[in-house]
């Protein structure tokens, strides 16, 4: 508590009085001038996210620049000291009030923006600790909404120990209400709420060593390289001319007529690992960045995620709010016998808030298997992802896709090569022809679905294999699909929608699919459970 | 858990669950069909005449080429007009909708058909859309919407504007009864 007082003192008003502040602070008060640098940070990010389309003009305006220093560093200065008054007003128009269970936030230099939250309606909330925040001890508090993204509102800078304090208010207030609604179902919950607050049991940790392996096996390299395609040329051009300063002529090196293949292939090997590597850095950085020190740990129905290197993020969950559970595993993952596991929410406002989104479901990453099926078991303790009987989909999924449409395509274009006399062009097409087949008929054989009393499980992938798992009650809308060619084979296609989004299941039995849409509608419907 | 007591969802059939597949589906409004058909017909008249227009003015004249890719224009129209018709001719025909106590289903499709089924629990708001054509003729569109996202959205098109109105004060009334959502 001490020390607590101590770190607060600066702040508008003491600690002693912390709770009734919670309470009854009818004043709006201004966060601390700390968040200034949290409004130019976040300028610069906007800034720079944004760089690519600037840079041609900063490109063409440098020449400029140099040319005429008088005429543009006046424009430079104003353009500084722009951002800089327009940070201030950003910081000095932000204010907060904590008002009978209410939180209310006024933000906005031009256009002004006022939200207005009842504690009760708060179904989130995160803590977000950028690194320049952590010297100084402050946070940013995220306050989430059931449905609505507008309703979203962050209280930039808050003092850690309030926030905390801030936090467990919100999250207790919540619970006592919620609690009083749904009055029958967990009388303990009321008396235990104190116990529950305080007792915080860790569920898993990551080690940096798990990290690595997370990088390795997620390597987002593929989207990377989509978005340096255009500089490649220069790239290229650039690193022969790099070669060729070294005396080495690398085309003469890359002349493969006179060599032997073995030695082609491991040029090919050698180059390819040369590519790759910096790339494997990179993502093993970005999962370290993201994940470092990750603990999951559990306070009564909550779930709480922390991580973070630089930016140290903290995610709340209750129960409640999980939509379903993925259990994800790459190709690489399923050779390594490593799982990420995700617990979904609701993501509705996905579209609007795509940083916010991320960090709307807690990744576990990179954990092996028994660990998995201790957390899973955790959240939903009857489920039987891994031991039920998985039931394929129909063997007309693979007539379809390879017999009706890549089949006839690969004939077609084969044909139209070979009269435009390119039949050498069908040594890359077969491949890529056996490669697509291949990738449908692991699709099909990957392809299966199971339920029981409560839940439904479907597992999916290519070379990986995806399971996923939701209880029956959280459907929001039920599909069911037939084209006339599966109506005659008694087959059809069902969609689950759920909040965290919609599942689907092709080429099942008509009489299944029915089934199971009756039954989800029939679950939803008659146990009139919120799904949240 | 209180709920299963006086749950009821009216077609009860000799199996235990209610039965999507025994939905009474009704049609919608039949002046709906008629008015995308005009509309279909007549915007692709509409685009044809000022084609036409300007092809076969004498104010100035089009150089040929501008003149052949006008008339490729029109053919190209013409066609995609003809054939929108009657897929449209076709889709209106196959669309229905079904309203059970606790849901609302919408079937619609011409080679791939599909059913829709929403619980009304999952509604979180209800909207009526009207445009200007809507209006003339008395008909609306019904939007519901879930926590499923935009992409999900549950709409009933071409529905007498009484009965759509009164599937909406439906919903909002089941959703007065119980206050889960």
């Amino acid at each position: 508590m001490d020390k607590s007082t101590q770190a607060l003192n600066n702040d508008v008003m003491p600690t002693e009085q912390a709770v009734e502040i919670l309470q009854s602070t009818k004043d709006w008060q201004r966060i601390s001038p700390i968040a200034i640098i949290y409004f130019l940070a976040k300028f610069v990010a906007g800034l720079l996210s944004n760089i690519v389309y600037l840079l041609p003009t900063l490109y063409i305006g440098y020449d400029n620049f140099i040319a005429h220093p008088h005429l543009w560093l006046p424009i430079g200065l104003g353009l500084i000291s722009v951002i800089i008054i327009s940070t201030f007003l950003s910081f000095y128009f932000f204010q907060y009030r904590l008002h009978q269970d209410h939180i209310e936030i006024r933000s906005g230099v031009i256009s002004k923006k006022h939200v207005n939250l009842p504690f009760a309606k708060i179904q989130n909330v995160k803590l977000e600790q950028p690194i320049y925040y952590r010297a100084f001890g402050f946070t940013c508090l995220e306050l989430d909404t059931a449905g609505s993204a507008k309703q979203e509102a962050k209280v930039v800078a808050l003092k850690v120990d309030f926030a905390e304090q801030l936090k467990k208010e919100i999250l207790a207030q919540h619970k006592i209400a919620s609690s009083v609604e749904k009055n029958s179902t967990d009388e303990t919950s009321n008396s235990t709420i104190s116990d529950e607050l305080t007792k915080e049991v860790i569920l898993n940790t990551r080690s940096l060593a798990d990290l690595v392996i997370h990088g390795i096996t997620n390597n987002r390299i593929w989207i990377f390289l989509g978005g340096l395609a255009p500089f490649f040329d220069d790239f290229g051009r650039y690193i022969v001319d790099f070669f060729q300063e070294l005396g080495i002529d690398l085309e003469k090196f890359l002349t493969f007529a006179d060599k032997p293949m073995w030695q082609i292939g491991l040029y090919a090997l050698t180059l390819t690992f040369i590519i790759l590597l910096p790339f494997t850095l990179f993502s093993i950085a970005g999962s370290i960045i993201t994940f470092y020190n990750y603990t999951l740990s559990k306070v009564g129905d909550r779930y709480i995620r922390r991580s973070g290197l630089l930016t140290k993020y903290e995610v709340t969950m209750r129960l409640a709010r999980l939509q379903m559970v993925v259990r994800q595993q790459d190709w690489l993952d399923v050779i390594l016998k490593r799982i990420n596991l995700k617990f979904e929410q609701s993501n509705s406002a996905l579209n609007q808030y795509q940083a916010g989104a991320q960090n709307n479901r807690i990744i576990v990453p990179s954990i092996t298997p028994s660990e998995c099926l201790v957390l899973i078991n955790d959240v939903y303790p009857d489920n039987k992802m891994m031991s039920i009987d998985y039931q394929s989909i129909s063997k007309r999924f693979l007539l379809r896709n390879l017999g009706y449409i890549l089949t006839p395509m690969f004939i077609l274009i084969s044909i139209f090569i070979i009269t435009v006399d390119k039949a050498n062009l069908l040594m890359a097409l077969t491949p890529a022809y056996l490669f697509i087949s291949l990738l449908i008929y692991m699709r099909w054989l990957r392809w299966g679905y199971a339920t029981d009393d409560n839940f439904v499980y479907i597992r999916q992938g290519f070379f990986g294999v995806d399971y996923t798992c939701f209880p029956i009650f959280k459907t929001q809308q039920a599909q069911f699909k037939q084209s006339w060619f599966q109506k005659r084979h008694q087959l059809s296609s069902i969609r689950i929608v759920l909040a965290a989004g919609a599942q689907d299941i092709p080429f099942i039995k008509q009489e299944n699919a029915y089934q199971l849409l009756d039954k989800a509608l029939y679950q939803v419907e008659s146990s009139r459970k919120s799904w949240m | 858990m209180q709920g299963i007591e006086n749950f009821s969802n009216t077609t009860m059939p000799s199996t235990a669950l209610p039965q999507l597949e025994q939905l009474n589906f009704e049609a919608l409004s039949p002046s709906y069909a008629k008015s995308n058909r005009y509309i279909s017909l007549f915007s692709t008249l509409f685009i044809v005449a000022v084609l036409l227009i300007i092809q076969l003015q004498s104010i100035f004249t089009l150089p040929t080429t501008a003149s052949n890719v006008v008339s490729f224009f029109i053919g190209a129209i013409v066609f995609i007009g003809f054939i929108s018709t009657i897929y449209i001719i076709l889709a209106d025909k196959r669309k229905f909708y079904a309203l059970r106590e606790q849901d609302l289903s919408y079937r619609s499709g011409v080679i791939f058909r599909k059913t829709v089924s929403q619980p009304m629990l999952r509604i979180q708001h209800v909207e009526l859309k009207r445009g200007p054509i809507d209006r003339k003729i008395g008909l609306a569109k019904l939007q519901v919407f879930s926590a499923g996202g935009a992409m999900h959205t549950f709409e009933i098109p071409g529905l007498p504007v009484e009965k759509a109105e009164s599937i909406r004060q439906f919903i909002l009334d089941h959703k007065d009864v119980n206050h889960y959502g």
